[in-house]
């Protein structure tokens, strides 16, 4: 018998994956962690073991309105996010030569850079010369150029629909794979047994994808919790700080007024909120991913 | 009530025909048997009757109403599919119950009817069970139940038994026969399989390259094949075909052996296909030479390939035979039982 060997080798083998995971991932969340419980003033440690940091936090004015900003990120965006992805989806499972074209194209916005097009966005949304703004008024839809970026109001929906743009393609990919190998044999049957095409889509479409919108649905929250350059390079925060989220307030903290211990907490709090979000959602759906998995 | 008739149904894709005009009466009751080699149309017929496939020309009617032009839903038939089809994230009672859910019946309803289902099929043990959970036979078992519980005018099966192991196949297939001789639901059932047209058939639908063939009772078909094709699938082990040559009132083989008397239509020299089945061929003292090749016991009868000149038949006999491979044997066939052919039209000649 060679088990034993053959285990020891296979831990030696993973031993790389494991070593990175602990460098790149494991290693800097602890850093993170202690940080939060450490005084930091002026950039230096002034001691270990305090909650001072997250008393700081409560006490910001500030973190309230960052709060319900990032609410709306992650919630509004991952949300919008999925629903059009399912909805463009839907319709590129279509089989037609339109579609097939379109598939390939949709990638468009994934593939580019998140520099570029933070920037072209920015652009075509600005307050002057945005092209976005001067076509609504110049079709009269709009007494002013809107400038949708410098408007508190509009600010954080804009960001979002920038958001979507960015981020819906590959959902809408991933599930319009999943669409299509949904068995026809069950969308027959269910013509059969008298179901019109939005009672298909519901009771069997659906069923049958679920655990993809499951795993694009936590997929999203995380990619869009971690996006950092689109609202960073397009608003900064502003304006004043009406589009300040998690992300951007952290890195405004620690790399602008140097406050690791305030970020540090700050960070703390996201990942655990992050955590407790995608656990609630993976338990709510917990028989479509089981059943998924299994099959 | 439900009799079905097909008015010259024609279904294109594109530019290919692959139904050339099918015409065919399923009368109310009857358990109709559409065969044919793979590829020959038998699916697509029953999916444009299921309205799954819109057809494009031609007239399907149930109990004398045009339905070409109504979905699926408003046709009053149901289908059990190859792979079952069952929705796999519904329980056995829910996937039984979904047409009935869907035409908001009520729950109680719902429920009376999937139980008296479940009882005639016994699956009542099954029905809080997913699909997954389920052996290949019950998995089929519910697909049947799905379209029994919505007591529909007609009942359409595609090869339901096929992907079934033999002994479990022979099993459903007398299951299903029983089913139908309860319900009297008028039925249509696609099978490539000849053994299982024989023995589920009223009526049995031959088709080939999307024409049909011969209609008629299993046996009519048996003993009175239209043509070579039908002669040749119809019947197993199949029928011995050899060239044959008609001299002097009767039917010889091309060395001269004797096969049967020509019917008077045959002029001397009348070159034909001659048409044996296995079981009329018998072991005579004299007749047509042949050598014994193959012997294949199955126990009740035992198979015999024998070696003519130029040909090879598949005989089978009930009786004990002591023959080995290689012995010399004369052959007759049974009285009356020649069946000859047109040797170009390949049609039967009577
Ligand atoms: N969707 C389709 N598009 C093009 N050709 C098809 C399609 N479905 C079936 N066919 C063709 O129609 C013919 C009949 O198919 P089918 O009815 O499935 O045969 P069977 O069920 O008798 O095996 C075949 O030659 C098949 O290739
Ligand atoms: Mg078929």
């Amino acid at each position: 018998m060679n088990t034993s060997s053959d285990r020891w080798l296979a831990y030696f083998m993973i031993l790389p994956v494991v070593a990175a995971v602990l460098a790149f991932v494991i290693g800097p969340t602890w850093d993170v962690a202690t940080l939060s419980l450490t005084q930091v003033v002026m950039g230096q440690e002034r001691g270990f073991g305090t909650l001072n940091n997250f008393r700081a936090l409560a006490a910001d004015p500030m973190f309230a309105l960052v709060l319900k900003n990032t609410a709306i990120w992650i919630l509004g965006g991952t949300i919008l996010c999925v629903m059009t992805g399912l909805a463009v989806g839907t319709f590129l499972a279509i089989d037609s030569k339109m579609t097939t074209g379109l598939r390939a194209l949709i990638l468009l916005p994934w593939v580019l850079p998140d520099v570029v097009t933070a920037m072209a966005w920015k652009w075509m949304l600005h307050g002057q010369v945005g092209v976005i703004g001067s076509t609504l008024q110049s079709a009269g839809l709009t007494e002013q150029q809107i400038s949708f970026l410098g408007d508190p109001d509009l600010v954080m929906w804009t960001l979002v629909v920038v958001l979507i743009w960015r981020k819906m393609p590959l959902v809408a990919l991933i599930l319009c794979a999943a669409i299509r190998s949904v068995p026809n044999e069950q969308i027959e049957a269910s013509r059969m047994d008298g179901a019109n095409a939005f009672e298909r889509f519901r009771f069997v479409v659906i069923p049958n994808i679920a655990f993809s919108l499951t795993a694009v649905t936590v997929i999203s929250m995380i990619w869009i919790t971690a996006e950092f350059a689109l609202p960073w390079i397009m608003t900064g925060g502003g304006p004043a700080n009406t589009s300040q989220i998690m992300s951007t307030y952290i890195y405004q903290q620690s790399f602008e007024f140097f406050s690791w211990g305030v970020a540090s907490a700050m960070s703390v709090v996201n990942l655990v909120m992050l955590m407790v979000i995608v656990a609630l959602y993976l338990y709510v759906n917990r028989k479509s991913w089981a059943t998924g998995a299994a099959s | 009530m439900g009799s079905v008739t097909l008015n010259n149904i024609r279904k294109s894709y594109g530019a290919v025909e692959v139904l050339h005009g099918i015409d065919l009466q399923v009368e109310d009751g009857e358990f109709t048997v559409l065969v044919g080699p793979s590829g020959c149309g038998k699916s697509t017929l029953l999916r444009a009757i299921a309205g799954l496939e819109t057809i494009s020309d031609g007239e399907i009617s149930l109990d004398g109403q045009v339905i070409n032009h109504l979905p699926p839903k408003r046709r009053d038939i149901a289908m059990v599919f190859q792979n079952y089809a069952l929705y796999p994230h519904m329980t056995v009672a829910k996937n039984m119950g979904f047409s009935l859910r869907l035409a908001k019946e009520s729950k109680a309803e719902i429920d009376r009817k999937v139980q008296a289902a479940a009882d005639i099929l016994d699956l009542a043990p099954l029905l809080e069970r997913y699909p997954k959970q389920l052996s290949g036979g019950q998995r089929q078992r519910v697909a049947m139940g799905r379209a029994i519980v919505r007591d529909p005018e007609v009942f359409l099966f595609d090869e339901p038994l096929s992907n079934l192991d033999a002994k479990l196949r022979v099993q459903m297939r007398s299951e299903i026969k029983e089913l139908h001789q309860r319900l009297r639901t008028t039925t249509v059932y696609v099978t490539h399989d000849q053994i299982e047209a024989m023995t589920m058939a009223d009526k049995i639908v031959v088709m080939r390259g999307g024409h049909v063939e011969q209609t008629g009772s299993p046996l009519e078909l048996y003993d009175r094949p239209v043509n070579v094709f039908v002669a040749g699938f119809i019947g197993s082990p199949a029928m011995n075909f050899i060239e044959a040559v008609v001299q002097g009132g009767n039917v010889l083989t091309s060395d001269g052996a004797m096969l049967g008397p020509a019917p008077e239509s045959l002029s001397d020299g009348a070159r034909v296909t001659a048409g044996i089945r296995p079981e009329d061929i018998i072991l005579a003292d004299s007749g047509a030479e042949a050598k014994v090749g193959l012997i294949e016991p199955t126990g009740a009868e035992t198979q015999l390939t024998l070696r003519m000149q130029g040909a090879s038949m598949v005989m089978t006999t009930r009786d004990r035979i002591t023959l080995s491979p290689g012995d010399a044997v004369h052959i007759r066939v049974a009285e009356g039982k020649l069946r000859l052919f047109d040797i170009q039209s390949e049609a039967a000649i009577r």
